[in-house]
């Protein structure tokens, strides 16, 4: 089924000895293996008011009027909440774009116009969740529909209607990003190749669990808490705060158990305001689970994106001299996290390689379809795929060796670190080492392709190779809009010991499955020099624990940075503290003559004088007359881990935009029955390189994840809409995503890189199944002969594809 | 409708509507939460659960319907604290990650190892065909039924 | 993915389900649910009534007759086909209702369910249909058994009318069978299909393509014969977002050479 190759920087005896770097098994499995794991969902309240959105059938259309009496009047229902309430009482939530996305106006409920379907128009609430949808039939709104966009590529054409008045038409954001010298490369080229257009479809991750909130308000202190799903926490609390005109410390987010997230549950603020304005007016808790349907119809598309007009500047021996490219984004029909997509692409603007000369004039438009908000690989992962269907292409053209296409382009380790055209700082990583790694892993693929041809079927090897960036600089948002005032990063931790010198630990992030609690433990218990099991970290998020910052949650690969950076810090402090407070108890030993050993700290000279984690508890919590009073101990530790970054220059749209730079390179081979275009997996390597893994089970468990939804996406996976603007996979049935008979053989590499810009050489990890997209992509363009330029290829485009055979 | 359900071993009786769907009933009116709903339309599994001795997806049947049935869910599995030998190979091998599809998870790997002690990997793919997990790509759960079945 | 309120009886004879079904207009039987329930989540279809035929022994069992036939209960299980002995006389019964979706719908689902429910991608009508399957009707005014061809009327449409129900279905011996798909994932919902049946005859019947399965009878069981028929059928099935009608046309051609090919296989 599976192997794994890996390849590690040696280890001293002491790096052997330590938790991080081993298979910890996790802190969370056995409430979630026993079913006692709290998800939003599994929280109740007494006399809660279950919400159900009335939501709209057109993609487009005025909203005449709205008739809430007979909902009101069915004796189950506690009351409902609409659009016109909404604007009176909330603003419209903070755009984070410039002119003229800027003057787009998002409310959590439609207020005169519906501009997708599925767009909440209505809340109702009652008694039972099947009342509430009952009594949401009664409720009358009457339509005024108007034609739909749902062509990003004709947003901008005359006579197209315009989805929101206030920007004046649906261009919601343009920039041009140029560095190096383009007119020179394309002089010094042998070659120009042009590419018409490159499409990368519309799907997201579908976590199983979707959205859902239980909100319930304190009358008396004006406090909301939020038991909900919401992955960035951070992010929401900026844009409800304001939105309903209260102090963000009101909103109190918890959570515990998420059932997947991927990017996916960033988004959900639009339906959080509502509940909170229920909650508050109807007095009572309200309790708000998204179903299948309406997630597929509403929440968080990955970007759809157009990349046209391509052209490469290459050499006859395939070396990469610039490429200068349109890239067309739909934004969908709400800018929710938008337009970031137009500028967080340029993490990666290379690829994985040594281009100097590059323009990307981007575009984002918004259509009547669902909004965008971050999927997993979140727009790099757009313009990794075109980086290496440009890649591929050239191969194509050139007639050469794929392998040595990249080889020859791909930045070196020895060139590491390596700074890009537009200033982003790859740190470490040797791509060519992980291709190879990746092909052996394959093997020789003549038996098979020989054995496939006696049967009258087609082999493909392809080759996907991507960066997974992680630690973003929020200054990047200044690309997009030089107004803002957002910038670099944080993430918080706070360790202490309690009384009975229990370790505990709080964080601030939202985990969704990475096995944050593990990790954390992990790092703890070796600066702390006891055992994981003696290491107590609180499960989930909660803002009460004042353990998180402007920027916490779980999103944008960064946990291993940005979440265990902080607990380091914040175990750090702790440490010396102790050491601090036992120099003080033994009467004024220094801290180099203290060393920490068997869940406490001893005189190294006289390991009899020894204090256990218990005492030191106990004295500053309990039993502290006597102790010097500058000793400025508290054992309650809080630290802020901030990335080193600079604002980048917003002339010039230059400098680092994330911290680390994991790689990925995956190597798929298909087997492709040509009369259908029917195709199978039969073979698969993805080799990743994400730095020191403190936890190796629990990244490979990452990889396999991201690997599995790529294929999905690659092979069925798209949010499909006709020309009416009707999604045409609202759910499971039509929507298909990879069940245990779909799963390929894999085999797995690792290769670790650590990266020197990280406290403890980690890269954050996780989004970069796309390589499987990449792959897949390359293994059909081989098989068939015939130019891949979709990212989504089912058996029918590949049935089309066979026809263009030469 | 006043329906009697045994469930994990205990009787409960309960007054509910017919259109009440059993994950609907099992989740909210008898408060056991273990069991999960990832969709609408009977495609994910998480809902899964063992009724009169049959793996079935309980969102597709009506609380009335297991009038009178034994019922089996996560919770029911380990009598005690302990872990089960499955749940202890699910742990062993990575073979969770979120856990919101593992309880379903679980009760389809029960059934296929009562039915089917020991399972070759295209018997156990086909024994969790009808659960969805996002997470993991389902090779380490493939690996945790192994293990349990040695 | 919450429900009308509906009523809910659960007989315990056929007489008793007759009645229930004639005493409402909005009365539905409720076999398997595992597309009834479904219908009702998307509310899409909202009976008045459930009558639940999951309580009536007279609807279950298979019975394997002495000339090979087997007569098969309506509300037998796609698990209990695969598993019994006497559907093994016709082989591609079990291996087709083993492909259908997973263990859980198997185990629930039932065999009157699917062919009542006549979706056009469903497994069991384009099967039945090529193997010369009969459907016995019962009502109040008695019973009747009718051919696939008078049974399969349209889409989620068949003989079987107000107040009466299917009660089992005859399937004559043979071994000579085949069925292939292309499907929405392994074991997923067929985007097009074939069944076909040597049996002293040469019979095909494609799924997928029009409203009710589309038999054909080539004049022999080669190829060229096969995709004559299917070419001469003039298929005009409907384009969705898993196949447009012309990739479906392409499918039904090859499919149902393969499912030839798959009989003279099993001879």
């Amino acid at each position: 089924m599976s192997s794994t190759t890996t390849v590690t920087p040696e280890k001293t005896a002491e790096e052997q000895a330590t938790w991080s770097g081993q298979s910890v098994p996790r802190k969370e499995d056995r409430r979630l293996l026993q079913g006692q794991g709290v998800f939003v969902d599994d929280v109740k309240r007494h006399g809660m008011g279950f919400v159900h959105f009335v939501r709209s059938p057109y993609a487009h259309a005025h909203i005449a009027a709205i008739d809430v009496s007979k909902a009101e009047a069915h004796p189950a229902v506690y009351g409902t909440l609409t659009g016109e309430e909404v604007a009176a009482l909330t603003d419209p939530f903070f755009q984070i774009a410039s002119v003229p996305g800027a003057n787009v106006k998002d409310y959590a409920l439609a207020v005169g116009k519906v501009r997708y379907v599925g767009e909440p128009i209505v809340a109702v609430v009652a008694e039972t969740r099947e009342a509430a949808r009952d009594a949401s039939e009664l409720v009358e709104v009457e339509y005024e529909p108007l034609d739909a966009v749902t062509d990003a590529r004709h947003a901008q054409d005359d006579g197209v209607p315009t989805i929101h008045e206030d920007a004046g038409g649906n261009l919601m954001w343009h920039g041009v990003y140029e560095w190096g010298d383009l007119d020179a490369a394309f002089n010094e080229a042998d070659r120009v190749l042009t590419i018409d257009e490159l499409h990368f479809h519309r799907f997201n991750s579908t976590p199983l669990e979707c959205d859902g909130a239980l909100v319930e308000y304190n009358r008396g202190t004006g406090q909301w808490t939020l038991y909900t799903n919401n992955q960035f926490p951070g992010f929401a609390a900026i844009m409800m705060g304001p939105a309903m005109r209260c102090g963000l410390d009101k909103l109190r987010f918890v959570t515990q158990d998420i059932g997947g997230g991927f990017g996916n549950k960033i988004t959900s603020h639009p339906q959080l305001v509502a509940c909170c304005l229920l909650a508050r007016k109807l007095r009572r808790p309200i309790q708000w689970t998204e179903w299948r349907t309406d997630f597929h119809l509403s929440m968080s598309h990955g970007n759809e994106r157009w990349f046209r007009e391509t052209e490469v500047a290459v050499k006859n021996d395939g070396t990469l001299l610039g490429f200068r490219t349109k890239a067309l984004d739909d934004a969908g029909a709400y800018l929710r996290y938008e337009p970031l997509g137009g500028v967080i692409w340029a993490q990666v603007t290379p690829g994985m390689y040594r281009w100097q000369n590059i323009r990307v004039d981007f575009t984002q438009v918004a259509t009547n379809k669902a909004p965008v908000s971050p999927n997993r690989g979140y727009s790099r992962m757009q313009h990794l795929w075109f980086t290496e269907r440009v890649i591929d292409i050239v191969a194509h053209e050139l007639d050469l060796d794929p392998v040595e296409v990249r080889k020859r382009n791909y930045i070196k380790a020895e060139e590491m670190p390596y700074t890009t055209p537009n200033g982003c700082v790859y740190d470490s990583g040797d791509y060519a080492q992980m291709l190879d790694i990746a092909l052996a892993l394959i093997g020789d693929v003549g038996p098979r392709r020989a054995d496939a041809e006696a049967r009258g079927k087609l082999i493909g090897v392809g080759i996907g190779s991507t960066l997974d960036s992680g630690t973003n600089n929020f200054g990047q948002s200044r690309l997009i809009n030089p107004e803002l005032q957002f910038s670099g990063n944080n993430e918080v931790a706070t360790v202490k010991l309690d009384i009975f010198g229990e370790i505990v630990v709080t964080l601030g992030t939202t985990p969704q499955g990475q096995g944050h609690e593990t990790t954390a433990a992990q790092v703890v218990a070796d600066i702390l020099k006891c055992s994981v099991d003696d290491v107590h970290v609180r499960a989930g998020h909660d803002s009460y624990w004042n353990s998180h910052a402007g920027f916490s949650g779980t999103y944008a690969s960064q946990f291993a940075v940005t979440g265990l950076s902080a607990v380091k810090g914040a175990t750090e402090m702790l440490r010396d503290e102790i050491f601090k407070l036992a120099g003080a108890v033994f009467g004024g030993v220094p801290p180099e003559a203290l060393e920490l050993a068997d869940g406490g700290i001893r005189i190294k000279d006289n390991p009899e004088a020894f204090l256990p984690f218990m005492a030191c508890g106990a004295i500053i919590n309990a039993n502290n007359a006597g102790l010097p009073e500058d000793l400025g101990v508290t054992l309650n530790c809080r630290y802020v881990y901030r990335p080193p970054f600079q604002v980048p220059d917003v002339e010039k749209k230059y400098g680092n935009l994330t911290l680390t730079y994991a790689a990925q390179v995956h190597v798929a081979v298909i087997e492709v029955d040509p009369e259908t275009g029917y195709y199978d997996i039969v073979d698969y390597a993805a080799v990743d390189d994400c730095g020191k893994r403190i936890n190796p089970q629990i990244v490979e468990g990452q990889v396999m994840g991201a690997t599995a939804q790529a294929l999905g996406a690659a092979v069925h996976e798209v949010f499909e809409y006709d020309e009416d603007g009707n999604l045409l996979t609202p759910n499971f049935y039509d929507y298909h995503v990879p069940h245990a008979l779909d799963m390929p053989p894999l085999k797995t590499g690792f290769v670790e890189s650590p990266s020197p810009f990280t406290p403890l050489g980690t890269k954050g990890m996780g989004e970069g199944g796309g390589a499987g997209i990449h792959a897949v992509c390359a293994a059909v363009q081989d098989a068939t002969g015939a130019i891949v330029t979709d990212s989504h290829n089912p058996y029918q485009r590949v049935w089309h594809l066979l026809q263009e055979r030469p | 409708m006043n329906i009697s359900v045994t469930i994990n071993g205990t009787t409960c009786e309960r007054d509910v509507e017919p259109r009440k769907l059993l994950i609907h009933f099992v989740r909210d009116d008898l408060d056991l939460t273990g069991s999960h709903i990832g969709c609408d339309t009977g495609n994910c599994g998480a809902c899964s659960m063992i009724v009169n001795g049959q793996l079935v997806k309980s969102c597709m049947m009506l609380a009335v319907q297991a009038d009178e049935a034994a019922i089996e869910t996560v919770e029911g599995l380990s009598d005690d604290d302990e872990l089960t030998k499955l749940q202890q190979a699910f742990k062993d091998n990575h073979a969770l990650q979120c856990g919101y599809c593992t309880p379903g998870m679980l009760m389809s790997a029960t059934a296929l190892l009562r039915a089917n002690p020991h399972p070759t990997e295209d018997e156990i793919r086909k024994g969790l065909q009808g659960n969805i997990c996002r997470c993991t790509g389902y090779w380490n759960i493939f690996e945790a039924v192994k293990a349990a079945a040695e | 993915m919450l429900l009308r309120e509906v009523g809910y009886v659960r007989p315990g004879s056929v007489a008793e389900a007759l009645a229930a079904l004639a005493a409402d207009d909005g009365a539905r039987a409720l076999a398997g649910g595992q597309t009834l329930v479904n219908v009702m989540k998307a509310r899409a279809g909202s009976p008045d009534v459930l009558v639940d035929l999951n309580g009536i022994d007279a609807l279950k069992g298979i019975e394997l007759g002495g000339d090979g036939t087997l007569e098969i209960g309506a509300m037998t299980t796609y698990s209990e086909i695969v598993a019994s002995s006497e559907a093994r006389a016709r082989p591609i019964l079990g291996e087709v209702c083993a492909q259908i979706a997973d263990v859980q719908v198997r185990n629930r689902g039932t065999i009157g369910g699917n062919v009542c429910t006549n979706d056009p991608t469903n497994h069991l009508p384009p099967l039945l249909a090529a193997i010369g399957a009969e459907f016995t009707i019962q009502g109040a005014d008695g019973s009747r058994t009718v051919s696939a061809a008078d049974f399969f009327l349209g889409v989620y449409f068949t003989a079987v009318g107000p107040g009466e129900l299917l009660t089992s279905v005859r399937i004559p011996a043979g071994r000579s069978d085949g069925f292939a798909a292309v499907t929405l994932g392994v074991d997923g919902t067929c985007i097009a299909s074939a069944a076909a049946s040597l049996n002293g005859h040469v019979r095909v019947a494609l799924g997928c393509v029009d409203a009710v399965p589309v038999v054909l009878e080539p004049a022999a069981a080669d190829a060229d014969a096969v995709r004559a028929a299917v070419q001469g059928a003039s298929l005009d099935p409907p384009s969705d977002v898993h196949a447009s009608a012309a990739y479906r046309v392409h499918l039904a051609e090859v499919l149902a050479v393969r499912a030839v090919q798959q009989a003279q296989g099993s001879a």
